[in-house]
């Protein structure tokens, strides 16, 4: 380091101290998410299921509304996209210039929620008409920077730019009869595609919301319309420590009876340390976990190179990215 | 839904997008605008591509790839390399900032692989080449052999013979590359050149006294962007390539300067999104431009800016960019 001049160090403020030792704690947060994540993702194995046909489209903005203190909801018309989405799959969202200030790269985001398009129908004998509504697709996301702060000031009407459905999704292998499905924060939303998937298909779905206060848990009324059962954590009555949680799964799931027994898959969004939990509980139950991630990026459809998974490869070889390879990924424990 | 003419219904707007370009049949004609630009033998039927890195054969689905020049790809090194640790790239208010790492499988790995899928596309395919010494680049585009339309030669690379010095800050080794270049290959050779040069013009004369075909001008700006809450490196590779908007000013300068030194073609690359930003750099002496950052927003800013260039043609009853530029001059 360059020795330069400034003066002596002073003795200083409690807020400033206080402030230094928040942003210390929230980097060692980030640290030992990303340290969970260590050898335990891997690229799943292509699905029977062929991917939908990536578009873009104008969508227009019909409903954009805050949830809680801390996201916003966006439904989009898009009837291509609702249509098509597989559950776990995201859009790149275009922010429009706000206030003068430009925003450059899209953001990727996970679709909430899919609802396909009506067609109008007449009133007949037997079942009342019903009015023809687009396609949509929803989308919650947290204002945390520049870029979700100019998309918080896109009014209704407006035209969101988005390109999507894009990624590899979560999967029920056939023949799934229950599922455990584990969110954090607006990482809920990543795996509430499954939850839809999950109601659609039959299949028992268990999902655990976890946030840091009980009013900004996500989820909970669309879990109660597709009957999804839910167990609620959080940071504030210290139910999400990551120990006391697993104990409760295992003790939820460890039981001998239809509605006690392990689930037959686990899947997981939101943070580093629950994929590697949900991996713990997977090889406990002897269940298959897919975990899905985030991450920053450019292009969202893989040339760009930008969201390197965080998979240990040989340095001659460029790993898996997590927007073309993932965002659901494998996790299984690595063997020690 | 995109409601366009005679109440035609799309599905979505890609889909309106690609309704909506040029009648082909009138350009199987006689174009009412010749937007044609030669590069050596290669005719670009429009001076519009990708920048490398920011194209890939995903696109093909999305845009009309037909409407662009050329296509150019990643650059494709001697050997397989990975590319650099997450993060691998931010966004500051001046712009993009990546350190991807130019992660490549090398030639063999490249024509397997991801060359297939660029020359299913309907547009040339430029292939950008590098190396981490003069030496290197040659052997590349000889294992490339015919299948490039042309050659980009990414000479922003670190010289590891040269204390890690750009290739293209050098002019003595810009003509040492292409020279080498020039003797496996008859197809067009681009030099692409860095922004942190002592000369410019030198660079861009020394690539046109050793063979090349046109210069590329120029790449993204080395940075370093720092983390504003803890002050630390937000990329994994802690440096990286400034790109988007705030370049262009920069970069503008840079195309005027090589523009004035030679006779071969001037490609403009920094900033570039809209026809706008295309006609500003025409008018300081490039004859194409590469579209980069803007891409990732908007997927088909490239072919935006091609339609928008003969649309302003026609607006104006002129018949190339050229008298365009004549007619706006004379106001």
């Amino acid at each position: 380091m360059n020795p330069n001049l400034f003066s002596e160090p002073r003795q200083a403020t409690a807020e400033y101290t206080a402030g230094r030792a928040a942003a210390a704690r929230q980097r060692a947060f980030a640290e030992a998410d990303a340290a969970a994540l260590d050898g335990l993702i891997s690229v799943r194995p292509r699905s029977a299921v062929p991917r939908p046909q990536t578009v873009w489209d104008d969508a227009e903005v019909l409903l954009h509304e805050p949830v809680g203190e801390r996201y916003r909801r966006l439904v989009l018309a898009s009837g291509t996209i609702a249509a098509t989405a597989q559950a776990g799959q995201f859009l790149m969202v275009t922010v429009p210039p706000h206030g003068g200030d430009t925003i450059l790269l899209p953001r990727p985001m996970a679709i909430h929620r899919r609802r396909p398009s009506i067609t109008a129908r007449p009133t007949t004998a037997d079942r009342s008409a019903t009015v023809a509504t687009p396609g949509t697709i929803e989308l919650i996301y947290g204002v945390v920077g520049r870029g979700t702060r100019a998309l918080a000031a896109v009014p209704v009407g407006a035209r969101l730019q988005v390109t999507g459905p894009l990624g590899r999704g979560f999967d029920f292998a056939p023949g799934t009869r229950s599922a455990l499905l584990i969110g954090r924060g607006v990482g809920i939303c990543g795996v509430m595609g499954a939850a839809e998937d999950a109601a659609a298909l039959g299949i028992r779905a268990t999902m655990v919301l976890s946030g840091q206060r009980p009013d900004q848990l996500l989820g909970r009324s669309d879990c109660a319309e597709l009957g999804v059962r839910t167990i609620e954590v959080t940071d504030d009555d210290g139910s999400s420590d990551l120990t006391m949680l697993a104990t409760r799964l295992r003790a939820e799931f460890d039981g001998a009876t239809p509605e006690t027994t392990p689930p037959d898959v686990v899947m997981v969004c939101g943070a580093g340390v629950l994929a590697r939990l949900a991996a713990e509980l997977g090889a406990h139950w002897g269940v298959p976990v897919q975990a899905s991630l985030e991450a920053h990026m450019a292009c969202g459809l893989g040339y760009c190179h930008g969201c390197a998974a965080p998979v240990q490869t040989d340095p001659s070889v460029e790993g898996p990215l997590v927007c073309a390879d993932g965002p659901v990924f494998d996790a299984v424990l690595p063997i020690v | 839904m995109v409601a366009l003419l005679d109440g035609t219904v799309f599905p979505d707007a890609r889909a309106a997008f690609f309704a909506a370009g040029p009648d082909p049949l009138e350009a199987a004609g006689v174009p009412a605008v010749d937007l044609a630009v030669r590069i050596g033998t290669l005719t670009l039927r429009t001076p519009v591509m990708p920048a490398s890195g920011c194209f890939g054969p995903e696109l093909g689905a999305l845009i009309p790839v037909a409407e662009l020049g050329a296509t150019v790809t990643k650059t494709v090194f001697g050997s397989a390399r990975g590319g650099n640790p997450v993060h691998r790239l931010t966004e500051i208010p001046a712009g993009m900032v990546n350190s991807v790492g130019i992660p490549s499988r090398g030639p063999a790995g490249y024509l397997a692989t991801l060359h297939p899928r660029y020359a299913a596309l309907a547009a040339p395919t430029i292939i950008s080449v590098g190396g981490h010494r003069t030496s290197e680049y040659a052997p590349v585009v000889a294992a490339l052999g015919e299948h490039g339309d042309a050659y980009e030669l990414n000479v922003s690379c670190p010289n590891l013979d040269r204390d890690g010095t750009d290739i293209g800050s050098d002019p003595a080794a810009i003509r040492e590359v292409v020279a080498a270049v020039r003797l496996v290959t008859d197809k067009p050779i681009i030099v692409k050149v860095p922004v942190l040069v002592a000369s410019i013009a030198a660079c861009a004369r020394a690539a046109e006294e050793a063979g090349a075909d046109a210069v590329c001008v120029a790449n993204s700006i080395p940075a370093m962007p720092l983390d504003a809450g803890t002050r630390r490196p937000i990329l994994g590779n802690v440096i990286g390539g400034l790109s988007g908007p705030s370049i262009k000013p920069i970069v503008l300068r840079l195309v005027w300067l090589a523009s004035r030194a030679v006779q071969i073609p001037v490609i403009a690359c920094g900033g570039v999104g809209s026809v706008e930003d295309a006609l500003d750099y025409f008018s300081v002496g490039a004859s194409a431009v590469q579209v980069g950052t803007a891409s990732f927003a908007r997927p088909f800013a490239a072919v935006e800016v091609a339609r928008g260039l003969r649309q302003r043609c026609l607006d104006a009853g002129v018949g190339s960019i050229r008298e365009l530029l004549e007619l706006e001059a004379a106001l």
